[in-house]
């Protein structure tokens, strides 16, 4: 039986290799740029991670942000850190999401605060990310709150975590895996892949655990129009491990346009890789204020058509589902 | 733990004074010896002897994605990553198993108060004293 009846969720469990895409709200009171960033998405994503407060710094909320994406016609994925809201609030966001057609959920600790524009604000990590994921599986399957009282609808959420393949402690990396996916999680979404070799290490050590058969592994891939941003990432973006090659190809391009190409050339090739590499079940493809490049990337990377869930007539509420979440 | 313990536990934390000392007593240990945040709730034999409130965003069950390529810290670049300084100590400790298990969330309500006394009291689970 369906988790969530996502379309996330139907494609995975039909083994279909998913593609999903990311968009970051806007920095006002203003919905029309989400509508119009649905079209960079239509048909040729799945589904669509709403970030949540990204990188500390204060946009439109990722559940109305991800409502919008409904209306737009695209599946959202909503974020959910814990950074800004402690366990009443994120029971109350949950409860919402759900009851506006939302689906998906991604839990995530959140950048830390002194990063954004508000420096000056106090951090809530009341639960960390493991933590979040349980309450939410609790919510989902036993139909109850953090605290144990009971409710009447519960929020069917497809439950998703974030794995960081690249950074310290590497071997721990794998058992905070195996945690996430014990609280809860259904899939997992990684990092941006810009070292591959590192990558198929940590995919080698997933598969001799067998995690790869508990939990769907979507890996990231991070379009970068030059070689600035690759270079950024590298120096300042703790966490990230970013392979020369790439480095030294886009220096070697003067050109703005040509270095844009050659950008999307390279996530192109890491898409095809990561298509390859046994265990993972799809992409995450996050461009950073760059959502236009989606569907060219899907389809040089050969991902198009984008597959249609099939219906399934077992277990409940798959009708209300699909009138909303399956629109493609 | 047992009824005796709970009862000590209550006897105690019915007369302040002792309950001062008892917490004081805890903390003289464990403020210099671990950097002891007074959550309340320890997990210290869970997390090789190495405090994980310590850590910026307080992640009692592993690292958030950020820890640096030398073991340090994102938000403090000058400091370890708590997960980081855990997992080594883990491994050279011989308790890397234990930090398999999931942490449940933290009870507010017991930060600032004895752990000691919450694990006698039956209040948070007891510690994990023996090797793997």
């Amino acid at each position: 039986m369906l988790k969530s009846g996502s379309n996330l969720e139907k494609l995975l469990r039909a083994g279909h290799f998913v593609v999903c895409g990311e968009m970051g709200p806007p920095q006002a009171a203003d919905s029309a740029s989400i509508l119009k960033k649905c079209g960079y998405f239509k048909g040729y994503v799945d589904a669509v991670n709403l970030t949540d407060n990204q990188t500390a710094i204060v946009r439109m909320s990722s559940v109305m942000s991800s409502y919008f994406a409904l209306q737009g016609g695209v599946e959202p994925i909503m974020q959910m850190t814990c950074r800004d809201r402690n366990r009443l609030a994120m029971q109350s966001d949950i409860l919402g999401a759900y009851a506006a057609g939302i689906r998906n959920i991604l839990c995530l600790t959140g950048d830390y605060q002194t990063f954004g524009n508000h420096p000056d604000a106090r951090g809530v990590f009341d639960l960390d990310s493991t933590q979040l994921v349980q309450m939410v599986k609790k919510m989902r399957d036993e139909k109850k709150f953090l605290c144990g009282d009971e409710m009447k609808q519960e929020p069917r959420m497809f439950i998703g975590a974030a794995a960081n393949p690249f950074a310290e402690p590497f071997e721990f990396r794998v058992m905070n895996l195996a945690k996430k996916i014990e609280a809860g999680a259904d899939f997992i979404q990684t990092q941006p892949v810009f070292d591959i070799p590192r990558f198929e290490k940590w995919m080698n050590a997933v598969r001799e655990e067998g995690l790869e058969k508990e939990v769907h592994i979507i890996a990231g891939v991070m379009p970068v129009r030059s070689v600035k941003a690759l270079l950024y990432m590298k120096d300042s973006v703790p966490g990230m491990s970013i392979a020369d090659e790439y480095i030294n190809r886009l220096e070697q391009i003067k050109d703005k346009e040509a270095a844009m190409e050659e950008g999307v050339k390279i996530a192109v090739e890491i898409m095809t890789r990561l298509k390859e590499t046994p265990g993972v079940a799809g992409v995450h493809i996050m461009p950073v204020m760059w959502e236009s490049v989606t569907p060219r990337l899907v389809e040089e990377a050969g991902l198009l058509p984008r597959p249609v869930a099939a219906e399934e007539t077992e277990g409940k509420e798959q009708g209300t589902m699909c009138d909303v979440g399956c629109r493609m | 733990m047992s009824k005796t313990s709970e009862k000590i536990a209550e006897f105690i934390e019915s007369h302040p004074t002792l309950n001062t000392c008892a917490l004081a007593a805890e903390n003289a240990i464990k403020k210099p010896v671990f950097g002891c945040q007074d959550c309340g709730q320890c997990i210290l034999s869970y997390t090789a002897f190495t405090c994980p409130m310590r850590c910026p965003k307080e992640m009692r069950n592993g690292p958030c994605g950020g820890t640096r390529a030398d073991g340090h810290c994102e938000v403090y670049p000058d400091r370890y990553c708590r997960w980081w300084l855990i997992y080594e100590r883990a491994k050279k400790l011989g308790r890397v198993k234990k930090l398999r298990k999931l942490q449940k969330p933290v009870d507010r309500r017991l930060e600032h108060t004895s752990a000691w006394l919450n694990v006698f009291a039956g209040r948070i689970d007891p510690p994990s004293w023996g090797r793997e």
